[in-house]
């Protein structure tokens, strides 16, 4: 049987790539924000997960404006690295796993979650910088993906309530998969980051600890948190942060803290990373 | 629930975060045809026309002529106001080799270098930010 063995949440902020690809990260700038990921890349090392649900957002890259799916899973058996405007990033392609993305996809929507399911999509650096920060510069990535794309650009996105009941219903499905399978479960973007506007470039470093502490043990207070409070406090990208709590929602009832790191600034966004496991 | 129990208040409170345009549906509507030019310009040999005859590129395309001026003056606060979204207008950055902390110091009034200490000292303090009637 398929089981969900942990959680990890991080910033995908594309500078973090780009120090990464470019051999920057012991640069003065970037050498704290990268090193509270070292813990996590040793873990992983030793955890071997069979497959990793990628939960992100496109931005401008698969999806354009004619197409705004709220939940998206990626299906296919691979995924290239999207051209954002300089290049796709020089990473390897992103295999996935067709078997258990349509097992997830069918049980979901019995569960009444109406997913769209992508069967030829590119990975933009949403999904690929997180590859990035967990398992460095492998030749091949470690894991089978399956992408797990969120509207949280155009509004209205779907509230943290949903996102946090969608998780609970992808754990439900990982777990009446009959291969045995080690699974990930992964929430990425935010912390708070503002990329618009005057009050570009807003942080709020209480904040957002407050959300990190809130991921750990029984409470579910952080599903019932509104749109306009991750506006109003986060900036207006920190809603990314809605995508953590399909992973939250995914660990059940309870969870621990394993590795906790946050980090302000990267580029215009505070970095935010945990790991997490069932408790 | 932590869905809204109104859609009309739920909107109506978008326009209470200073320094901030949330991109709602009627922004969406109206940007269509920026957003869609912007994303074209993902592809290579768009880039390259783009870059040879940006008038000539825009005219392709069915935007309102501030729209297009907008994009050419690389005013990206007017450019959101006119529906552009920051994941879509990047895309004309990316292409002019600016980065994202170089293109949103723009919209933020200061200069790279201001903003770029701002953020290495922690970041703009949600102080006073959070809402115009309340003006906490």
């Amino acid at each position: 049987m398929a089981r969900i063995t942990a959680g990890v949440a991080s910033s995908h902020i594309p500078a973090l790539g780009v120090a990464s690809d470019f051999d920057k990260t012991e640069d003065d700038y970037w050498r704290p924000a990268f090193a509270g990921y070292e813990w996590t890349k040793a873990w992983e090392r030793e955890q071997k997960p069979d497959v990793v649900i990628l939960v992100y957002n496109d931005h401008a890259s698969a999806f354009d404006m004619r197409i705004i799916p709220t939940f998206a899973i990626g299906c296919a058996e691979e995924f290239q690295p999207a051209d954002e405007g300089w290049g796709p990033r020089e990473v390897p392609v992103v295999k996935g796993h067709p078997d258990l993305a349509w097992h997830i996809a069918q049980s979901c929507i019995l569960d009444e979650f109406d997913m769209t399911i992508i069967n030829e999509m590119e990975v933009d650096h949403g999904l690929t910088v997180p590859l990035s920060m967990m398992f460095g510069k492998p030749e091949a990535w470690p894991a089978r993906v399956i992408p797990l794309a969120v509207n949280v650009v155009t509004y209205p996105p779907p509230s943290g309530n949903r996102c946090w009941a969608l998780g609970e219903a992808i754990a439900k499905a990982v777990e009446s998969y009959p291969e045995d399978l080690n699974v990930q479960i992964w929430g990425t973007g935010g912390m708070s980051h503002q990329l618009q506007g005057p009050r570009a470039g807003l942080i709020n470093r209480e904040w957002d600890n407050r959300f990190l502490d809130r991921l750990e043990g029984d409470t579910d207070e952080l599903r019932h948190i509104p749109h306009i409070e991750y506006l109003r406090e986060t900036g207006s990208e920190g809603i990314e942060m809605v995508m953590w709590l399909i992973m939250r929602g995914a660990l059940g009832k309870r969870t621990r803290t394993l590795h906790r790191h946050y980090h302000v600034p990267a580029s215009n966004t505070a970095v935010g990373h945990i790991v997490l496991e069932p408790a | 629930m932590s869905g809204p129990k109104d859609i009309h208040e739920y909107l109506a409170e978008f326009d209470d975060i200073p320094g901030t345009l949330v991109f709602t549906a009627r922004r969406a509507r109206q940007g269509y045809q920026m957003n869609q030019f912007a994303m074209s310009l993902m592809k290579p040999e768009n880039r390259e026309r783009w870059k040879a005859d940006e008038r000539a590129y825009l005219d392709e395309w069915a935007m309102s002529e501030e729209q297009k001026q907008a994009i050419l003056d690389r005013d990206y606060n007017r450019c959101l106001e006119l529906g552009g979204n920051i994941y879509f207008l990047a895309k004309v950055f990316s292409t002019d080799g600016k980065s994202f902390a170089q293109a949103v110091s723009t919209m933020s009034g200061m200069s790279f270098e201001d903003y770029q200490a701002m953020m290495i000292a922690g970041g703009r303090s949600p102080e006073g930010q959070r809402s115009i009637k309340e003006g906490r």
